[in-house]
């Protein structure tokens, strides 16, 4: 939520876009930061009129309302699945649950990303296209700055989230 | 989750006495991860560990060498659930140091009002994702939220009119941007805050019902032994601002904390065990407060506490969940109120002067008081940084309450003791990411 403006909600500020991009973590917690990185480096190239480009820093139930009345999210969140770290994991979750091994956000989030998910498919609330990017992560303790490994792919995963973007945006 | 290559740390057949073990490796549903070991020997329960792998040394290390100023924005990166408990111990701390108290009028209301707003979202989260599914036999609330929509979807609702009050005054309500040292960078105008009213007073009603619902759940007849620490203040439940006192008599200032809590390392975790000087554990968060300042709520509040069938002390962590939902009553009818009578202030900060001092600051986070102390410098560098998150105060009053639970559970299996064990932990609503990152609950019957 690192753009939203003052004294406006995510919700209305999601609103708008057919596509909502939010990048996942938290910046102190080294590489649990690699989402919101994907999303900074690739908001100067995202048209606004048509996909809204959202950080997340907190507690992950707020992406339900971050997401409310989109066509389409695209989640980017660092995962600690066992994988090397860099490893890109792309799952559509528009009709299939999260698997378990990418539930377990490495983060400090008190509901996990992919429970936030699920609950909103239980209650009805989630987009039609929901893709999600886990970048594995190797080092999620205390601490600013990402991974080397991790640093590496930040990148061609900004390009990456950003094509999807644009199909979905159609 | 489980690790099975970590099973079986022990000997079955130890000593020739007969060892269980039960093991679950991951904790759900307590905000943050961390560990929680639990040995059996025979009928015997031979020891009780949470573990706790990161206390916040590196936020403490990481503001040394800052700026006064940057406390509250740094300090408030601890938490993703508690941000705003963070600055406003942050913020009464730096002004502590320098000489400014902001004790009435509408900077302070304010605070009051984001803090009301911080309860709400946190309160909400516990009360319907975290705490709901022990007492109605679910996993986890995606599970309840299949069979029980309604519910979850009026946690949620409760829980977006929290998050709209740390959104309009924080500026953003994930670390929130418009809180400073000596007030705000901009104060809402009387306006802006009137369009909070329709979400509060719905979220009032929601709290109203959940209080309700909530003393319907069964609890097991238990209660907790541990003194009760919280602030207090004449006439008002606190929040923002009190002494710190504790129904074993203690009543001290912010600034006495440090002669009166130790904290000590302990071998099985990273983080420091608190305990009061010669009395040892005790409890912070919402039964505390309830027990020390339940005269003070509000009407409202109180009258449903009362319905509830709350005495004026609870010390069932069962009952937690009650006790969490007069205390959301209590935020959303104090932020309606604070919003009536809301005046803009003539400047949205008072100016704070740095000086070369030490401030202390306690506030009520919503697990608990959360206790800063600063030292700073004639220019306002922080020389020294200390930071008492709630969980490393109720760890060791949460590992006795283990002991009693399993003590007293030994016969059940060993898959429902743990759960039990699990839920014992949940009823204190740990912060572990306050302090650590990954939870892990292990019993091990020697």
């Amino acid at each position: 939520m690192g753009e939203v403006a003052v004294g406006r909600t995510p919700a209305t500020v999601a609103a708008q876009p057919v596509v909502v991009v939010i990048g996942v973590g938290n910046a102190l917690r080294h590489d649990d930061a690699a989402g919101l990185e994907v999303v900074r480096r690739l908001r100067p190239h995202a048209d606004p009129t048509e996909i809204a480009v959202l950080e997340q820093e907190g507690e992950p139930l707020a992406l339900l309302d971050m997401w409310e009345g989109a066509e389409a999210v695209v989640l980017v969140d660092a995962i600690h699945s066992g994988a090397a770290p860099g490893t890109i994991q792309r799952v559509d979750a528009s009709a299939e649950s999260i698997p378990v091994q990418m539930r377990s956000s490495s983060s400090t989030h008190a509901v996990g990303v992919g429970e936030a998910i699920e609950l909103a498919r239980a209650l009805q609330r989630l987009p039609k296209r929901v893709v999600v990017y886990g970048v594995e992560g190797g080092c999620f303790d205390a601490g600013s700055g990402l991974s080397e490994e991790v640093r590496a792919v930040i990148a061609a995963l900004a390009e990456a989230v950003l094509r999807e973007a644009r199909e979905l945006a159609g | 989750m489980s690790d099975p290559g970590e099973r079986g740390m022990s000997d079955p057949e130890e000593d020739g006495v007969r060892t269980r073990v039960i093991r679950t490796d991951y904790l759900a549903r307590v905000e943050g991860e961390g560990a929680m070991y639990v040995r059996l020997d025979g009928r015997e329960v031979v020891e009780v560990k949470l573990r706790i792998y990161e206390p916040p040394r590196f936020f403490e290390a990481l503001l040394r060498g800052r700026a006064f100023t940057e406390a509250p924005d740094i300090t408030a990166r601890i938490c993703g659930i508690c941000p705003v408990a963070y600055q406003m111990s942050a913020v009464r701390a730096m002004e502590d140091a320098c000489g400014v108290a902001i004790d009435a009028g509408p900077l302070r209301d304010l605070r009051r009002l984001i803090y009301c707003g911080e309860w709400i979202e946190s309160h909400s989260l516990h009360v319907y994702m975290l705490h709901a599914p022990d007492f109605l036999g679910y996993a986890g609330a995606v599970e309840m939220a299949r069979d029980h929509r309604e519910i979850v979807e009026q946690g949620l609702q409760m829980k977006k009119a929290g998050n709209a009050v740390m959104a309009l005054v924080g500026g953003r309500e994930v670390h929130p941007i418009n809180v400073r040292v000596g007030g705000f960078y901009r104060a809402p105008a009387r306006a802006e805050l009137r369009t909070l009213v329709d979400p509060l007073e719905r979220a009032r009603e929601i709290a109203l019902a959940t209080v309700r619902w909530a003393a319907t759940l069964p609890f097991p007849d238990v209660e907790v032994a541990p003194e009760l620490l919280a602030l207090a203040e004449p006439g008002a439940y606190p929040i923002d601002l009190g002494r710190i006192v504790s129904d074993g008599g203690l009543d001290i200032a912010a600034a006495e904390f440090d002669e009166h809590v130790v904290e000590e390392h302990v071998e099985h975790s990273n983080a420091l065990h608190a305990r009061l000087r010669e009395r040892g554990s005790y409890l912070v968060g919402p039964l505390a407060r309830y027990a020390l300042s339940s005269g003070a709520l509000r009407p409202l509040a109180d009258d449903a506490a009362r319905e509830a069938g709350l005495g004026p002390v609870c010390r069932n962590p069962f009952q937690s969940i009650v006790v969490r939902a007069v205390e959301l009553v209590q935020a959303c009818d104090e932020a309606l109120a604070i919003i009536d009578a809301y005046e803009e202030p003539d400047a949205p900060a008072v100016e704070v002067t740095p000086r070369r001092a030490v401030g202390h600051g306690a506030t009520e986070a919503p697990r608990g008081l959360l206790y800063h102390r600063y030292e700073i410098d004639e220019d306002g560098t922080i020389l020294d940084a200390r930071i008492v998150p709630p969980t490393s105060q109720n760890q060791l009053a949460i590992e006795e309450d283990l002991r009693a639970v399993v003590e007293r559970s030994l016969d059940l299996p060993d898959e429902q003791l743990s759960l039990r064990c699990e839920q014992t932990i949940r009823n204190h609503d740990p912060c572990i990411s306050c302090a650590t990152h990954f939870l892990q609950l292990t019993v091990d019957r020697g």
